[in-house]
């Protein structure tokens, strides 16, 4: 089978400090790849990579079958959750579900079916920064990931510090996402979630372990 | 199909975005009003006039009335009649009560009566050489004319008819005509290199914080890893400026015609010719701008402080022939010069296509240099790089 | 820490709270000195833009006057009459003739290229009309679009035609049979002489060059400034600061005593640069001049605190801030005069504190006014700053509470 991702001796060295050192690894179709990893170690470097939003030093990676220093053609299969708020602080719910559709090129069914899934409906008139709980706001910038069907999804700790309803419902979908042979690659920090991933990385003193 | 509606989509998100940020809406839409305004106000009276003279009369006597009464009579001063000592007129010179003197000497009539040489003494203030240049002019010319007064008078003295004084005065007539602007209004000379510096700077600021922005706010990120083509971005977002410049060019245009009294002629479509080029080489000029700068806060100072020295080396007010040719060809790099330059020749001169052959061309390739550049450069458009750079400063100003 | 001696406890700790408060305000001092150097683009900004404005702008006017004006002459004539016209333009130091067209329409061509400025037409028959005593007409014609050009141009030519009219009159009058002692009086009896005060040279450089060099200053002064305030809100080492139970007064008072220090050491090589080097004129001398700039700086670091005060964050207070600092100089009057603005607006104009120091650096250095002028400058600079760091300390102080209510 062909790897989803395949990493080669990645390097990524931010002005003197090296923050990867030569990592490589493969991700095959299907499998939970999970990043574990304490503040600061390169988790988010690593995901921003993979996702073609950070350059990298020195390496090869290659994604959904192509190389991403060439082509963003992989994004087309792609979705990203940051751990950081990333969605358009000044916009509505349903005007960031409607304008990161434009720009994935999805559908407005797309975007009505995942108002639907992750149970936005009420929230669609209220600005983004005003979403008091991390909950609803994960539960909306997955929908945002989700809306052009990956095939791979990467999120970064999607599921750290949020209330219990919305953590059952992401993991619900996750799981759901899975099952219809989705791949995903997360990024957490809490030994706890080694259990729902096929395959940890543990990046540590900049190498990899396993 | 597809694609336009992507654009368009980008394109209505970014007014969404001026819409909801005063501070962005009022710099789009209001800043440029404003400043024009101020200008406006502060240039409208176009000549200098009534500039304040003190005559010092030592003579007192009706030859030196007459004299008095020559600058009296001139428009362009007006005497103060509380500075009549020289030591008066030195003190007003000083302080600013008056800009320019006459002084009369003692033996004034004594010596015309006497067919002596005697001089009049004129001073004015070139401290302020607006002042001073003007000044100087307006004193020529009322010298000339009393001069040849004073001669009409001599001859009259000798028994010559009027007629026959006219045929001698008259011998050379020297016609001066000061051709595009023939009442020396400095709205029409200056004014408009001002409203073009607003548009340059209201330009550039606004598209300048776009992607900036985006970057700070972290949702640069969404247009990252949806593949949205560079060009894509760079359309979408420069349409809505795009429209607001052209909309602000043509409106301060309206308003410097309609109600500063600013000399617009020529041709239409050259005009419109030249704000399409520069419009197109501002926006893109901005948006590679806030692709590579690191942060919001700097791109706002930077670009604040540059509106003088492009200004002044751009040769708009000091002629460019009186400027090194280093400097002139650092100008000749920057396309306010050409604009302000173009738009001068087109509007005040009246001058045509063929005229301007050169500035369009020169502003032409500007506009696709930078264009092509906005349009394809991935350089920058990465996050980790800025992010580097700007995270210092978010650091020291959490914003 | 000092050492305990004999004095009684009491003493000590007065001594110690002084050593404490001192220590306080240096530390403060040492850590808005880092803030500034460390802030790259502030750094650069302050280190570099006065100076390399000021090279820049003594560059641009290095020529200093704009003489040499091009000139062209159409002398449909070429007679002796009319090359004396011609001597007569080329004897202007003003005037550089630089063309001999053949027509007028010639002529108007180069006018239209820029490529002269003044154009003479002679026309045909000239000498001859002029031997004959008939009448003859000579077009001047001046490009009015820059007006540096046309002023001086239009001086340059009403001279010249001056003369030209009088040395021909004196010949017609001669030639109709007048005394020649009475044809001279008739058009030389009276000398006009011209005196150019303060700026005997009519030297651009001197006008212009150090007024835009101050003018970028006080605009780098201001987008500092506008820092003061808000610079400390939003960072969260506020919070460091609060629970330290220093007063706010203090934190600020030093705070901007560093900025103070920083703008003063900044306008120094520029002064330096300007009157000892490219030897402008100042006429007041130094003491005054710094005493001056001293006072307006601390009231245009009052109007920045203000800014700073009333906007929400560094960029949208650096905007505020250059709202005022970017026009500030044209509407100062120290170019275009104030009292050419409309009546209303001129009262409007002096609320700026730029205004009165762009005015006052124009008396400074031109016209030797003493302190006894300068005073009134002086007090109503230091007022301004009063006004404004009050309004500052009021506003900032009024949306804390109601922040705290909130």
């Amino acid at each position: 089978m062909e790897p989803i991702i395949k990493v080669n001796k990645l390097s990524q060295k931010i002005g003197r400090k090296m923050l990867l050192k030569e990592i490589s690894f493969e991700v095959l179709p299907g499998e939970c790849f999970g990043v574990f990893g304490t503040r600061g170690t390169g988790k988010t470097s690593l995901l921003h990579i993979l996702a073609g939003v950070d350059r990298f030093t020195s390496g090869q990676v290659e994604v959904l079958g192509s190389n991403i220093r060439k082509t963003e053609k992989f994004k087309h299969d792609l979705g990203l959750v940051t751990q950081e708020r990333s969605l358009f602080p000044d916009l509505t719910v349903a005007e960031n579900l409607d304008f990161i559709a434009a720009l994935k090129k999805a559908s407005k069914a797309d975007v009505c079916e995942m108002i639907e899934r992750y149970e936005l409906n009420e929230l669609l008139a209220e600005p983004v920064t005003v979403l008091d709980t991390m909950g609803v706001f994960q539960r909306l910038s997955l929908a945002c990931a989700m809306l052009n069907s990956p095939k791979l999804l990467i999120a970064d700790e999607i599921i750290k510090d949020i209330d219990l309803y919305s953590r059952n419902l992401i993991l619900r979908e996750l799981q759901q996402f899975q099952a219809e042979g989705g791949t995903c690659v997360y990024a957490f920090s809490n030994i706890a979630f080694c259990g729902y991933m096929s395959k940890v990385g543990w990046n540590y003193n900049s190498g990899m372990l396993y | 199909m597809i694609d336009v509606k992507q654009i368009l989509n980008i394109a209505h998100y970014e007014v969404v975005h001026i819409f909801k940020d005063l501070i962005l809406f009022l710099i789009v839409f209001a800043a440029p009003l404003l400043y024009a305004a101020l200008f406006g106000m502060i240039y409208i009276s176009g000549t200098l006039q009534h500039v304040p003279l003190g005559i010092v009369d030592l003579d007192h006597s009706a030859e030196s009335r007459a004299v008095v009464s020559a600058f009296e009579n001139a428009a362009n001063f007006q005497v103060i009649p509380e500075v009549n000592t020289y030591a008066g007129l030195e003190e007003g010179m000083k302080n600013g009560a008056v800009r320019a003197g006459v002084v009369i000497p003692k033996d004034y009539s004594q010596k015309l009566s006497q067919h002596q040489l005697t001089q009049i003494l004129t001073v004015y203030d070139s401290s302020n050489l607006i002042y001073g240049y003007n000044t100087r002019k307006y004193f020529q010319t009322v010298l000339n004319t009393f001069s040849a007064e004073h001669t009409a008078a001599y001859l009259g003295g000798l028994g010559m008819t009027k007629q026959e004084i006219t045929n001698v005065m008259d011998a050379v007539s020297f016609r001066m005509q000061v051709w595009y602007n023939p009442t020396f209004s400095y709205v029409t000379f200056l004014f408009m290199g001002l409203v073009i510096m607003i548009l340059h700077q209201i330009g550039l600021l606004s598209i300048g914080l776009t992607v900036t922005r985006e970057k700070e706010r972290n949702s640069w990120i969404q247009f990252l890893c949806a593949a949205v083509p560079q060009w894509k971005i760079f359309l979408g977002k420069a349409l809505p400026y795009f429209i607001a410049n052209f909309f602000n060019y043509g409106l301060l245009l309206w308003i410097s015609a309609r109600f500063v009294n600013v000399k617009i002629g020529g041709s239409l479509a050259l005009i419109l010719l030249l704000g399409l080029l520069f419009n197109v080489i501002l926006v893109s000029l901005g948006f590679i701008i806030s692709l590579y700068a690191p942060n919001s806060l700097q791109v706002t100072r930077y670009l604040m402080l540059l509106s003088v020295p492009l200004f002044v080396i751009s040769g708009y007010t000091w002629p460019a022939t009186h400027i090194p040719m280093v400097l002139n060809g650092l100008a000749r790099l920057m396309p306010y010069t050409w604009m302000a330059e173009g738009f001068r020749l087109a509007t005040v001169k009246g001058l045509g296509f063929d005229y301007l052959s050169t500035t369009i061309l020169v502003m032409t390739i500007m506009a696709a240099i930078t264009t092509c550049f906005a349009l394809s450069v991935t350089e920058g458009r990465f996050l980790c790089t800025a992010r580097a750079k700007s995270r210092l400063i978010k650091i020291l100003y959490r914003r | 820490m000092p050492k305990r001696n004999g004095t009684g406890r009491r003493n000590f700790i007065q001594n110690r709270v002084d050593v404490i408060m001192f220590s306080q305000s240096r530390a403060i001092m040492k850590r808005e000195l880092s803030y500034m150097w460390r802030d790259k683009g502030l750094r650069n900004i302050l280190l570099i833009v006065p100076l390399l404005g000021l090279l820049l702008f003594v560059g641009v006017y290095s020529y200093q006057r704009v003489d040499n004006i091009s000139t062209a002459i159409v002398d449909l004539d070429k007679s002796s009459a009319s090359q004396q016209v011609i001597t007569g333009l080329k004897n202007s130091q003003d005037l550089q003739v630089i063309a001999y067209p053949n027509n007028y329409d010639h002529l108007r061509e180069l006018i239209k290229k820029g490529e002269v400025i003044v154009g003479v037409v002679i026309p045909e028959n000239y000498g001859k009309d002029v031997a004959l005593g008939h009448q003859t007409k000579v077009a001047v014609l001046i490009d009015g679009t820059n007006m540096i050009y046309a002023t001086n141009a239009t001086s340059a030519i009403l001279t010249v035609t001056r003369t030209l009219g009088a040395e021909i009159g004196i010949k017609t009058l001669i030639a109709q049979g007048i005394q020649p002692n009475q044809a001279l009086e008739a058009y030389q009896s009276i000398e006009f002489r011209e005196e150019a005060w303060f700026n005997p040279t009519m030297n651009y450089a001197y006008f212009l060059v150090l007024a835009f060099a101050l003018n970028m200053w006080q605009q780098c002064c201001t987008l500092t400034s506008c820092m003061n305030i808000i610079g400390e809100n939003g960072v969260r080492s506020w919070l460091q600061i609060k629970a330290s139970g220093m007063s706010t007064l203090k934190l600020f008072f030093c705070k901007s005593l560093v900025h103070i220090g920083i703008f003063m050491l900044m306008v120094l090589p520029v002064y330096f640069f300007a009157f000892g080097i490219f030897r402008f004129p100042l006429t007041s001398g130094w003491p005054l001049l710094l005493l001056f700039t001293f006072v307006f700086t601390i009231s245009l670091h009052s109007l920045g605190t203000l800014m700073s005060s009333i906007s929400g964050n560094a960029v949208n207070a650096t905007r505020f801030g250059m709202v005022i600092a970017l026009p500030s100089f044209v509407i100062s009057g120290f170019t275009w005069p104030l009292e050419t603005m409309p009546q209303w607006f001129q009262p409007l104009a002096w609320i700026l504190p730029q205004t009165w120091f762009f005015q006052g650096i124009n008396y400074l250095t031109f016209k030797n006014q003493g302190w006894e002028f300068m005073s009134r400058y002086i007090f109503v600079l230091g007022l301004m700053a009063v006004l404004f760091y009050s309004a500052a300390a009021l506003y900032a102080h009024s949306v804390k509470t109601l922040f705290r209510k909130g």
